[in-house]
C-alpha cells in the first residue's frame, strides 16, 4: 500500500509528457500546477486548472450545506465574504440544501461580487425528468441571484438504479446538455458518496462530464475506496476531480482522536484533485481551514503511508464512513422519490 | 483477603500543609499546596480536576472556563480519560490546555480491560491528538476491578507492556492504575511488583469502614514509595451528603488529609469549582480528633456500602470494562448510554 501512490505519479508523468503542449490533466499533483507555496499564514491559497478548463480553482472550496447551518443569515454572508477575500473562489451548494437556505445566503454573500466565485450548484431530480431540473435550475440561479452557473452537477448518485434514470431518454443528462446550451452553465458534472461502482457506471456512459465529485480521505483510502477506484479513472478523462468529506462528514475521526484536523484536510488536498469542498459553518472553522490551505504543500509520501496505515484499522466497517455504510447521509428528497422509507424509519 | 494494616494509617503526624511523608513545609496562604508524587520527581497541587465532569457542561466554552479557572486558583493536576464520554472530554481539556499545556500535570488513562499493549498504545495515540499534546505527565490503566485484572495486566503481551513503552518513547512521564472497586486487587497489582508511580482509589470516611483501601491499599502504596491520589472523596453520588449525613466541606478537607499526592475532585461548574478551591487554598489538614470524628460519624452507614454503591453495585461498573471481560451490559443502563454517546457539532479549534 505504501507504494501505491508512486506508480500513480510516474503515470501522472508520463500522461503529462503525453499531452505537453496541449491542455493540462485535471487534478495534477499538487505542487506542479500551484500557485504559491511554503507553509505561512500570508501566503495565498493554492489554485490548480479545472480539468482541461482554463479556470483557476482555490484548493479549497466552501461547502453550501454548511453554510446553510451558520448561526444566521448574516453570519453566513460573513463567512462566504471572507473566504473570497481569502483567495476561495469554488463555491458549492445543491438545490436541496436546507429547504434552499444555503442557496439563498450564498446568493445574497455574492450578489456584489459574483464575479470574483467560480459557482457550483446540484440539481436534485433523484431520477425525475428534465423538466423538474430545469425548473430546478431556474430556481436556483434565482436564489444565487445571477444568471449563471460555473458549474452544474447531479446531486447524489447514490441509489443502484440512478445511473439508468438519469441516462433514461428525458432524463437529467438531457438537462444538462440544454442549460450549457442555452449558456445557463459552462460545465456540468455529478456528485455521490455510496459507491465507487455507480461512479464509474455514469463514466461508463461516456458522457462529457466537466466535473466528478466524490468523498475522499484518508479511510476511503481503504474502505470501498474512490480514490482507488474512481479518480484514476477521472483524472484519465481529464474531469475535474472534486473531493469532499475529508473529515468524514461528521468528524468522528477527529472526536475519537485518530487524526489531526490538519492531517486530515492535508491527506484530502494531497490527492490528485481540484478542490477539497470544506463544510465551513463559522468563521472559527473557516480561520483553521484556511490556515491549513494557505501556502499547502502536498504532504510527503512517507506521512501519507503512516497516515493511512493508521486509519487502516479504523476503515474497515466503514464506520468513519457513515456516507457509505448507513442511509444516514442519504437526502430525504431522494429515499422520497425512488420510493423508500425515510431514514428515521430506517433501523440504520 | 490480606492482613489489615493498623487502621491508624492515616493518623501519622499532619500539622504541615500536607500530609505525611516527606512533605514540604506549609503554603503560602491562599495558594494550593503542593505536593511530592510518591518517590517520582514531581510535585501536584493537593487538589486535581476530575476528567469526567469536564463532559458535563453544556457546551464546550463552559468546560474550558472551568479548566482555565482551575489553573488560575492553582490546581495543576489534570485527570482525564480515554473512554470518559466517547473521548468528549479530552477533546475539550485538549482545547482548554492549548497554550497553557506546561501549566498542567495532565494524566489520562488507557482502556484496555484485560486487552493487550498494542491497543493500549493506539489509545495512547488517540489520547495525545485529543489533548493536543506529545507527552503525559502520567499514563494510567484504567478501572482495575474485576478479580482477573491483574493477571490480564502483568500476562505477556498486556498492557504494562505498554506503560514501559510509553515511557521509553517519551510519551509519558510516570504510569500508575486506577480502580475503585475492590482494595484486594489493587493489593494485588501492587505486589505482583511493577514499578507503578502512581496508584489511584477511592478514599472517604465511609471507605475507612467498609471494604477499605484506606486501610488495606494506602499504607503498602506509602511502603513502596507509590503516590497515592485519592479520588470519589464525596462517595461518588454524594448520596450520604443528599441525605444529611456529612458536608461536602467536610469530605473534601477529610479526603485531603490523608497521606496523598492528590485529590481528584469532579467540577461540573464554576460555583462547585470556586467552593473546592476555597477549601484548597491554604489547606492545613484536618487534626486525627478532627478525622475520628468524621470516622464516627460514618461508621453506621458505611457498612453496608450504601454511600460507597461503586464498590456494591455492578451497576456502577463501566460498560467499557464488562464487555471486553465478556460480561452482560444493560442497555437501558445510564452510564450504557452515555458510553455510546458521539462527538457532536463542526469539528472547530476553539
Amino acid at each position: 500500500m505504501s507504494n501505491r501512490f508512486q506508480p500513480d505519479r510516474r503515470e501522472f508523468l508520463q500522461t503529462t509528457l503525453a499531452t505537453a503542449g496541449g491542455a493540462v490533466l485535471a487534478g495534477t499533483e499538487a505542487p506542479a500546477a500551484e500557485i504559491g507555496g511554503g507553509v505561512g499564514s500570508s501566503e495565498p491559497i493554492p489554485r490548480r486548472k479545472f480539468g482541461k478548463q482554463p479556470d483557476e480553482i482555490s484548493i479549497l472550496g466552501l461547502g453550501g450545506f454548511h453554510l446553510g447551518k451558520a448561526a444566521s443569515r448574516g453570519e453566513a454572508i460573513k463567512i462566504a465574504q471572507a473566504a473570497i477575500d481569502a483567495g476561495i473562489n469554488f463555491f458549492d451548494n445543491a438545490w436541496e440544501y436546507n429547504d434552499h437556505v444555503s442557496e439563498e445566503w450564498m446568493g445574497a454573500a455574492i450578489a456584489d461580487r459574483r464575479d470574483k466565485v467560480f459557482l457550483m450548484t446540484k440539481v436534485c431530480t433523484h431520477g425525475r425528468d428534465k423538466k423538474v431540473a430545469l425548473k430546478q435550475l431556474d430556481q436556483s440561479l434565482q436564489r444565487l441571484k445571477t444568471d449563471h452557473l460555473e458549474l452544474w452537477q447531479v446531486h447524489e448518485v447514490v441509489y443502484d438504479n440512478d445511473p439508468d434514470l438519469h441516462f433514461a431518454a428525458g432524463g437529467v443528462i438531457e438537462a444538462l446538455d440544454q442549460a450549457k446550451q442555452q449558456g445557463k452553465v459552462r460545465y456540468v458534472g455529478f456528485t455521490g458518496h455510496k459507491r465507487p461502482e455507480l461512479h464509474l457506471q455514469m463514466l461508463s456512459h461516456d458522457y462529457p462530464f466537466d466535473a466528478v465529485q466524490m468523498p475522499l480521505n484518508c479511510f476511503d483510502a481503504t474502505f470501498r475506496s474512490f480514490q482507488q477506484h474512481v479518480l484514476p479513472e477521472v483524472n484519465r478523462r481529464g474531469m475535474a476531480a472534486l473531493g469532499m468529506k475529508s473529515l468524514s462528514g461528521d468528524a468522528q475521526p477527529l472526536w475519537h482522536g485518530v487524526l489531526r484536523v490538519e492531517e486530515a484536510l492535508r491527506y484530502a488536498m494531497s490527492l490528485p484533485v481540484v478542490t477539497t469542498i470544506s463544510g465551513i459553518d463559522s468563521r472559527v472553522v473557516l480561520e483553521q481551514n484556511l490556515k491549513i490551505a494557505r501556502g499547502f504543500q502536498p504532504m510527503a509520501e512517507a506521512e501519507r503511508a503512516a497516515l493511512e496505515k493508521r486509519c487502516a484499522v479504523y476503515a474497515a466497517d466503514g464506520h468513519f464512513e457513515l456516507y457509505k455504510s448507513s442511509v444516514k447521509y442519504d437526502a430525504a428528497v431522494g429515499r422520497e422519490q425512488h420510493g423508500y422509507p425515510t431514514m428515521e424509519q430506517m433501523p440504520l | 483477603m490480606p492482613a489489615f494494616a493498623e487502621p491508624t494509617t492515616a493518623t501519622a503526624d499532619r500539622n504541615s500543609g500536607a500530609p505525611p511523608g516527606g512533605r514540604p513545609a506549609d503554603p503560602p496562604p491562599g495558594k494550593i499546596p503542593l505536593r511530592s508524587l510518591g518517590r517520582a520527581n514531581a510535585k501536584v497541587s493537593a487538589l486535581g480536576l476530575g476528567g469526567h465532569h469536564i463532559g458535563d457542561p453544556k457546551s464546550v466554552e463552559e468546560a474550558i472556563a472551568i479548566v482555565h479557572a482551575a489553573l488560575d486558583g492553582g490546581i495543576t493536576f489534570f485527570d482525564n480519560c480515554w473512554e470518559y464520554y466517547n473521548g468528549k472530554t479530552e477533546n475539550w481539556l485538549g482545547r482548554a490546555l492549548e497554550g497553557r499545556r506546561e501549566q498542567a500535570f495532565l494524566m489520562t488513562k488507557v482502556c484496555t480491560h484485560g486487552r493487550d499493549a498494542g491497543l493500549a498504545l493506539r489509545m495512547l495515540e488517540e489520547s495525545l491528538i485529543r489533548l493536543r499534546t506529545d507527552h503525559l505527565d502520567l499514563w494510567q490503566v484504567h478501572g482495575v476491578g474485576f478479580d482477573n485484572d491483574p493477571e490480564l495486566a502483568y500476562a505477556q503481551g498486556g498492557v504494562l507492556e505498554a506503560l514501559d513503552k510509553a515511557k521509553q518513547q517519551g510519551k509519558t512521564r510516570f504510569v500508575g492504575f486506577t480502580g475503585h472497586k475492590d482494595p484486594a486487587v489493587h493489593l494485588k497489582m501492587i505486589t505482583l511488583g511493577y514499578p507503578f508511580d502512581t496508584v489511584q482509589m477511592p478514599l472517604n470516611p465511609f471507605d475507612f469502614h467498609f471494604r477499605s483501601f484506606e486501610k488495606i491499599v494506602l499504607p503498602e502504596a506509602q511502603k513502596r514509595g507509590i503516590a497515592v491520589l485519592g479520588m470519589k472523596s464525596m462517595g461518588g453520588t454524594a448520596e450520604a451528603v443528599k441525605r444529611g449525613v456529612i458536608t461536602p466541606e467536610e469530605l473534601l478537607r477529610y479526603a485531603m488529609s490523608l497521606p496523598v499526592a492528590v485529590t481528584i475532585s469532579g467540577c461540573d461548574t464554576l460555583a462547585v469549582l470556586h467552593k473546592n478551591l476555597k477549601i484548597a487554598q491554604g489547606f492545613t489538614p484536618l487534626t486525627p480528633a478532627q478525622m475520628d470524628d468524621l470516622r464516627r460519624r460514618c461508621a453506621e452507614t458505611a457498612a453496608d456500602g450504601r454511600f460507597e454503591p461503586y464498590k456494591v453495585s455492578l451497576k456502577f461498573d463501566n460498560p467499557c470494562a464488562r464487555l471486553p471481560h465478556g460480561f452482560p451490559i444493560d442497555l437501558q443502563q445510564k452510564e450504557v448510554k452515555q458510553f455510546l454517546e458521539r462527538g457532536t457539532g463542526t469539528w472547530s479549534p476553539q
